[in-house]
């Protein structure tokens, strides 16, 4: 061992530490067992495919030695001609790294494997020994491995592979000492693998027989094997994937509403400390209503977006999700859309950017430009926020029905981009999609670090955007919407006083004047906000465009928070915000109770049923975001298929408010 | 070093009776088979090889229809479900076992 430690790869002061495995191997929970909350999610730029990476620090004889560790895509081998493949195999050759990394080659490999699917496994471990990297192979899930009865010779294992072989376990913790130790020690592998498709196969049997106990037998697993054909059954396959997805949400909403209280009465407290602390005028205006205000409006949907990545990041983790993925590629198939539609389809429920890039991993073109014109379609994050103050107000204090509506809207909007689908695989993109095949990984309980992780990020990404878009949109909408400040009138009332009045009379005539005065003139500072409203910029845009947006029973109030949404319609609820809050007194109020409870010009309520049914159908399907319209003609190709999709989203918008406006006004009325 | 003479028996018969390969899809539940070839475009069997369907494979047959799902045990030493379309395991033949 002394020779070893003696090993050139440790004088490097920044040691690049690459780490590599199939998809469902454990691999991202092996790196965060190492690596825990110092990791950060870095894109290869360039392309989709994401890495994390976490630089971590340690003390040796008076040294520091910095590790960079790099958690790359999971892949099945890395001479595929799939993107995650090709990124990985430039990795390790230190051509391509995460954005903030520098380009070069590795110092050390590890290799991730599932021991309770070896064979398979070592196909990728005879591709990293041919880059004659110092290598280091993990065994992981060894824990789940000795309970099916499988037995590993690590020593063999390490033999025939001419590399230091662990067994592990990244859920319980154990070996990974001994996996810290054998990385810092890691050296070129001693021995040779083959290097085309049938060799690797041969050779990864031999090694399997030579280190593995040879499980001849399939193990019958009932309970996996009743799961898979509940899961993908026709009928019970898509009842379970409904009541997942209710559920989903429903405990979304009924945990999210605690913490939203929260943050909502915070801002609103925040607001009026502020306003009372600053004297009057632009800067006070511009702090509480202009960046708090919006602020506020946006941050209060942090519980709600951190709620269901944490959700979804533990359901992917049960393995449910992939059986879920053909059973969507079956309601996906008649539309002309992939299976392989399905992953970009649903992060671009997370948002359409990753998902439109995504998409990059659809094998056939056409495939692709039909997931590309349909994915803003999917309700994506930004929506949320107006989701849910639209379903709020459209069932207050009813969370179950909150929740249906909630699901609804996601419904709907996959409906319109399946249907949009159809039509564009009858018309300008005419064919059939490519079938799947898709790995199922074994039912496990989830791993609540590695969920709270990805959560954290996402989160973060979120408050970053609303940090700086957000604010700087907010503080725009508050100058358009404060100025040109409209002068205040003072009321004069002309004395009529009879020439023969005795003083009595004149006094009692002032006092009665003065008090008219004061009558008229609280009249004039109750209408002044609601005028200058009216009379600025923002009003201005508001009433000039407002003609358009009348058939959908959208005020001028309403018409500025649409059109503010064409650059992200996350802005809504904050222009809303900031509109209802200068005109307004509403330091009493939260900022999601001032929007709900705003009026029209008539005094009437601003969010009535049919408008609230009308603002939740046009949000839905709306392209109301410049970056996807961007990206959109970036990785089509064209800006005619941008232009394609904003002008269909919008045409299906407008139409379908129509639609719901008149359906629910009739109702209603 | 069972499964190799099982792979060498497994060629020999190949050579003898050639055409004792049906589609994946034809299978009954529960039945195992070898993999024998396919004849999906290069990238796809490509792809499927490097999951775990490759030549000389044992697979079981654990749900027919859409999705086909096979159990790829015995080839990787443990638990692996592959789910495939139907259009693609209709394309991959394989050798039922006894």
């Amino acid at each position: 061992m002394t020779s070893i430690d003696t090993a050139p790869a440790i004088e490097h002061r920044h040691r690049t530490i690459a780490v590599l495995g199939n998809p469902n191997v454990g691999k991202t929970t092996l790196f965060n067992r190492i690596a825990g909350i110092r990791a950060k999610t870095a894109n290869f730029p360039g392309t989709t495919q994401e890495a994390r990476v976490a630089h971590i620090t340690r003390k040796e004889h008076n040294a520091t030695i910095e590790s960079v560790l790099i958690d790359l895509p999971g892949i099945y081998s890395l001479n595929l001609d799939l993107s995650e493949s090709r990124v990985c195999a430039q990795c390790l050759d230190g051509t391509a790294a995460p954005s903030g990394e520098q380009a070069h080659k590795p110092d050390a490999l590890l290799v991730v494997l599932d021991a309770t699917n070896l064979m398979r496994n070592l196909t990728i471990v005879a591709e990293s020994i041919d880059k004659r990297l110092p290598t280091v192979v993990a065994v992981n899930m060894i824990d789940a491995a000795r309970r099916r009865g499988i037995g590993i010779d690590a020593r063999s294992l390490g033999e025939m592979l001419g590399c230091q072989v662990v067994v592990c376990s990244a859920r319980t913790g154990e070996g990974i000492d001994e996996l810290m130790l054998a990385l810092r020690n890691a050296r070129v592998p001693d021995r040779s693998a083959p290097t085309d498709q049938q060799g690797i196969e041969r050779w990864s049997q031999d090694v399997y027989l030579n280190a593995c106990a040879p499980l001849d037998t399939l193990d019958d697993d009932k309970l996996t094997d009743r799961l898979d054909r509940a899961f993908t059954h026709p009928i019970l396959g898509i009842c379970s994937f409904a009541i997942v997805m209710t559920g989903l949400f429903y405990v979304i909403f009924k945990l999210a509403a605690y913490p939203m209280d929260w943050i909502d009465m915070w801002f609103g407290s925040l607001g009026a400390w502020v306003g009372s602390l600053l004297p009057e005028g632009a800067i006070r205006d511009l702090l509480t209503d202009g960046v708090i205000a919006g602020v506020g409006g946006t941050v209060i949907f942090l519980p709600q977006i951190c709620l269901l990545f944490f959700l979804l990041a533990l359901l992917e983790a049960t393995g449910y999700l992939a059986r879920a993925a053909f059973v969507i590629d079956r309601l996906l198939r008649p539309f002309g859309l992939s299976g392989h539609a399905f992953v970009p389809l649903l992060s671009s429920h997370a948002c359409a950017i990753p998902g439109i890039m995504a998409t990059r991993a659809i094998p056939d073109r056409r495939d692709r430009l039909a997931a590309i014109l349909v994915a803003p379609f999917m309700s994506c994050t930004a929506r949320i926020p107006v989701y849910v103050l639209l379903t709020g107000i459209l069932f207050p204090g009813k969370p179950s029905m909150q929740a249906i509506a909630f699901t609804g809207c996601y419904m709907l909007g996959a409906a319109g981009g399946l249907l949009s689908s159809l039509l564009a695989r009858r018309t300008i993109l005419r064919g059939k999609s490519r079938p799947m095949a898709l790995e199922l990984p074994s039912y496990r309980i989830p791993d609540l670090k590695s969920a709270i992780l990805l959560t954290y990020d996402r989160g973060m990404v979120f408050l970053k955007k609303a940090g700086t878009l957000i604010v700087a949109i907010s503080i725009v909408l508050w100058w358009l919407g404060a100025y040109p400040v409209l002068p205040r009138t003072g009321v004069q009332i002309e004395a009529q006083v009879r020439a023969d009045a005795t003083p009595e009379e004149l006094e009692a005539g002032y006092a009665q004047m003065r008090v008219e005065q004061e009558r008229q003139q609280a009249e004039l500072d109750a209408q002044y906000p609601q005028l200058q409203a009216k009379n600025s910029y923002l009003g201005r845009i508001g009433s000039t465009v407002q003609p358009v947006f009348a058939p959908l029973g959208y005020n001028d109030q309403l018409t500025v928070g649409v059109l503010a949404s064409f650059a992200a319609r996350e802005v809504f609820v904050s222009t809303m915000a900031v509109q209802v809050a200068g005109n307004e007194d509403f330091e009493d109020e939260t900022v999601l109770e001032s929007i709900e409870n705003a009026t029209r010009d008539d005094g009437t309520p601003l969010f009535n049923a049919p408008t609230s049914w009308s603002l939740l159908v046009f949000y839905v399907f709306a392209s109301l975001c410049l970056p996807t319209t961007v990206v959109t003609a970036k990785e089509s190709g064209g800006w005619k298929w941008a232009f394609l999709q904003l002008g269909w989203m919008s045409f299906v918008a407008y139409a379908g408010a129509l639609v719901a406006y008149n359906i629910a006004a009739m109702v209603g009325g | 070093m069972q499964t190799s003479t099982n792979n060498e028996q497994t060629e020999s018969t190949r050579a003898q009776y050639a055409p004792a390969s049906i589609p994946l899809t034809q299978l009954t539940r529960g039945q195992r088979a070898t993999v024998n070839t396919s004849d999906l475009d290069e990238q796809d069997s490509k792809v499927l090889r490097a999951m775990g369907l490759r030549p000389d494979a044992s697979v079981q047959m654990c749900r027919l229809g859409e999705p086909c799902i096979v159990s790829l045990s015995g080839a990787c030493g443990g638990g692996c479900r592959i789910g495939l379309a139907k259009d693609i395991a209709s394309r991959v033949m394989v050798t039922p076992q006894h």
